[in-house]
């Protein structure tokens, strides 16, 4: 029992911060009906640069409000910058995969392919109840974080006229923009929200790993993605739920059967919501189709 | 949108700028490829000229591994840089073709053919990585192109009726394992004894060599390199009440397992492989603050010099001051020289007039001694250089070899038995033949 709990405690501390990777994917393709490949790369190079800052002023939270700034900026630079070239889906992978390839060279030529670690604001030692380390107040913050963004994104897209803008643009482009709705100003700012959170996340994630280098987000990227789709590319609550669905099954089937099985488990996690739900957990209803 | 054509022509500038930038990034991984043999050598050996050998090698400058074994080429040039300035070996100075595989075995398989067959190289050295290397080792025993010093610990590269041309550099994890697990059983006999180990063949057969030695450990706990934490293999050893534990671990996997432990309030005594066990290299990964402290009392492995006022360490800082732009002095700046250093001296015992087969015979010969802490052993049946190992300890900061624990063995079930001889001494300025 001990060691359930302990796992599960593992699990949910991991599970969070592929939630909030999940997020961004989810918000891109809210917004543009697209898959980043180059959100972790983009989250990375925006994390380089709040590593800088938290060494020049010392202070993790001056690095934290850059990471998200510097995050959407990227957003807007890679959608304005990139993106728009993208004709069909296929380009719009392939411009994101040829960013991802310039982002990673251009990291590694200037802060080089070493692994540097990153700093956290709290403790990161588990609490122990009843003789079993639980969750660290990192982890408490990280959860924090990811239940605030969540509630925060679930109101804009709920109860806004801008979200309702937003999800209008991404859904029929032709129609919103007879409409009046400014579909190019929404796409960007999908991107630009999408790019900060995802900022954020590999930001919160980095401690827990082996540190930051150009690769840092690769993992993490593959972990979110299996999310997002699980959760439902549409959800943000999708996004959460999965991620603590997925991070609990990895470190369930790493402590009981091996690392080695893990990714399988998380397969056929994954196998069995398309058998099942196909367009994931949460996604919205048929109907709504145009 | 179709319909949304206009803007499409105004963007293909940003695209091929994406593109030329790729493309330089991969142009600076080759080297300028250049006419061999055109001076006229009596015998027509491929990348010997009078005044030159061409050697290559491929390693990770780019991708995820290239962290942790980028500076390893850069230092072997390094000391080329300063061989070639004293003279080179025989007259002829080393060329040293350094390609990038991001270690993708496909790569590799690409990147040793150009180097086989457009620049020409005279062998192929220190090429990086077990998976990647098997990838090409069978194509260099059929073209018969020496295949010296293997950057990898794998039994692979030593067997020498069906590769006769390859021939390894790193000491062997199976012996590694035995002499590890030998040291902390004799220094601690009572205590619980267990394995963190990577899921692949490095973990295996070190674990192999552990459990030669030990028996049965209480808890062997695996991790995936996909999977960036170890909390739940950790906490695995911390129920079972493990007070020893040994790592089958790369280098990033030590700092995060000793890091996960530190974070779990759990204390033991870790052993590392010379594969991640270097201190300034975890230092890196840890952080100046915390890594001290929590690298005190580490135990690993090494066969090559460390301490730092060994004559070897003092040559290499000093080559690695004036020709590799001060780059930052590890355990992988010690591995480049020293294998390095032992291709000039394989070189050197070939003659005056080097070919291949002769380099592969000279190494066969037993003469070419390396500059580890046990003399390499080569011979007709035995490929792999080193067959012993010394202990080091982290103690206030300091990695350095304990005295009177160095040890030998074999990699099947012999004893591990000290060894009592002296380490390889400097002579001639680390420049082989002077």
């Amino acid at each position: 029992m001990d060691r359930f709990v302990f796992l599960l405690a593992t699990g949910i501390a991991d599970g969070v911060v592929f939630a909030l990777f999940a997020l961004s994917l989810v918000l891109i393709w809210r917004s543009t009906r697209i898959i980043n490949f180059a959100a972790a790369a983009m989250a990375v190079t925006a994390c380089y640069l709040a590593l800088a800052v938290t060494d020049l002023t010392g202070s993790y939270w001056a690095g934290l409000i850059i990471a998200v700034l510097v995050g959407g900026t990227l957003g807007w630079a890679v959608e304005r910058g990139v993106m728009r070239a993208a004709r069909d889906p296929l380009s719009g992978v392939i411009l994101a995969i040829g960013t991802v390839m310039v982002l990673q060279a251009l990291t590694g030529i200037l802060a080089g392919p070493q692994s540097r670690p990153a700093p956290v604001p709290f403790g990161d030692r588990p609490v122990i109840v009843g003789g079993v380390p639980t969750l660290s107040p990192y982890d408490l913050f990280v959860i924090a974080v990811a239940v605030t963004l969540t509630a925060g994104l679930h109101t804009l897209f709920a109860r806004t006229s801008l979200g309702l803008q937003m999800r209008a643009a991404a859904f029929a482009p032709e129609m919103s923009r007879l409409l009046g709705v400014p579909v190019a100003r929404m796409r960007t700012l999908g991107w630009i929200l999408a790019a900060a959170v995802g900022a954020l996340a590999v930001l919160l994630a980095v401690p827990g790993e082996l540190g930051l280098d150009p690769h840092a987000g690769d993992p993490l990227f593959v972990s979110a993605f299996a999310v997002a789709v699980i959760g439902g590319l549409d959800s943000a609550e999708g996004a959460v739920i999965g991620g603590l669905l997925v991070g609990v099954l990895v470190s369930l089937v790493t402590g009981y059967l091996g690392a080695a099985v893990a990714p399988l488990g998380v397969l056929a996690l994954l196998a069995l919501v398309l058998l099942v739900r196909p367009a994931g957990l949460f996604a919205g209803v048929e109907a709504r189709r145009v | 949108m179709t319909s949304r054509s206009r803007p499409a022509i105004r963007r293909p500038a940003t695209v091929f700028l994406a593109v030329a930038m790729i493309g330089a990034t991969a142009l600076t991984a080759c080297s300028t490829p250049e006419k061999s043999g055109s001076s006229g050598e009596a015998k027509d050996v491929p990348g010997v000229t009078r005044t030159s050998v061409k050697i290559g090698t491929h390693t990770p400058l780019t991708g995820p591994a290239s962290a942790g074994y980028a500076p390893i080429s850069k230092a072997a040039a390094a000391y080329f840089a300063y061989l070639n300035a004293k003279g080179g070996v025989n007259g002829r100075k080393i060329d040293y073709v350094v390609k990038d595989d991001g270690y993708n075995p496909a790569t590799t398989s690409t990147v040793v053919r150009e180097l086989v067959q457009q620049d020409q190289v005279f062998a192929i050295v220190n090429g990086l990585g077990t998976p990647t290397h098997a990838a090409v080792v069978d194509y260099l025993n059929q073209q018969k192109v020496p295949d010296l010093f293997v950057a990898s610990g794998a039994s692979l590269w030593n067997q020498p009726e069906k590769s006769p041309q390859t021939f390894g550099f790193n000491l062997d994890y199976v012996r590694e394992g035995k002499i590890l697990a030998h040291y902390l059983q004799e220094k601690n006999p009572d205590a619980t004894f267990c394995v963190l180990r990577q899921d692949d063949d490095f973990g295996k057969d070190l674990t192999t060599g552990i459990t030669q030695v030990l028996g049965k450990v209480t808890a062997e706990q695996k991790y995936a390199v996909s999977n960036e934490s170890l909390t739940a293999q950790i906490g695995a050893l911390q129920q079972a009440g493990c007070t020893v534990n040994l790592l089958g671990t790369v280098t990033p996997f030590t700092a995060l397992a000793l890091g996960t432990a530190a974070k779990m309030g759990y204390r033991a005594q870790w052993a590392a492989s010379s594969s991640g066990g270097d201190y300034p290299s975890l230092v890196g990964y840890l952080g100046e603050d915390v890594g001290p402290k929590l690298l005190e009392g580490l135990v690993a492995a090494n066969y090559l010099p460390f301490d730092a006022d060994d004559d070897w360490v003092k040559l290499f800082r000093q080559i690695n001051t004036e020709y590799n732009a001060d780059a930052p002095f590890t355990g992988n700046t010690i591995y480049g020289m020293s294998m390095a250093y032992t291709f000039a001296e394989a070189l050197g015992r070939a003659g005056q007039n080097p070919t291949r087969e002769g380099i592969v015979e000279a190494l066969q010969s037993g003469s070419v001694k390396s500059n580890g802490i046990t003399p390499a052993a080569f011979s007709a049946t035995n490929h792999d250089p080193f067959g012993g190992a010394g202990i080091t300890v982290v103690s206030k900061g300091v990695q350095a070899y304990l005295d009177g624990q160095v040890f030998t063995t074999d990699a099947q079930a012999g004893p591990v038995e000290a060894y009592t001889g002296p380490a390889v001494a400097l002579t001639g300025e680390g420049i082989p033949g002077k």
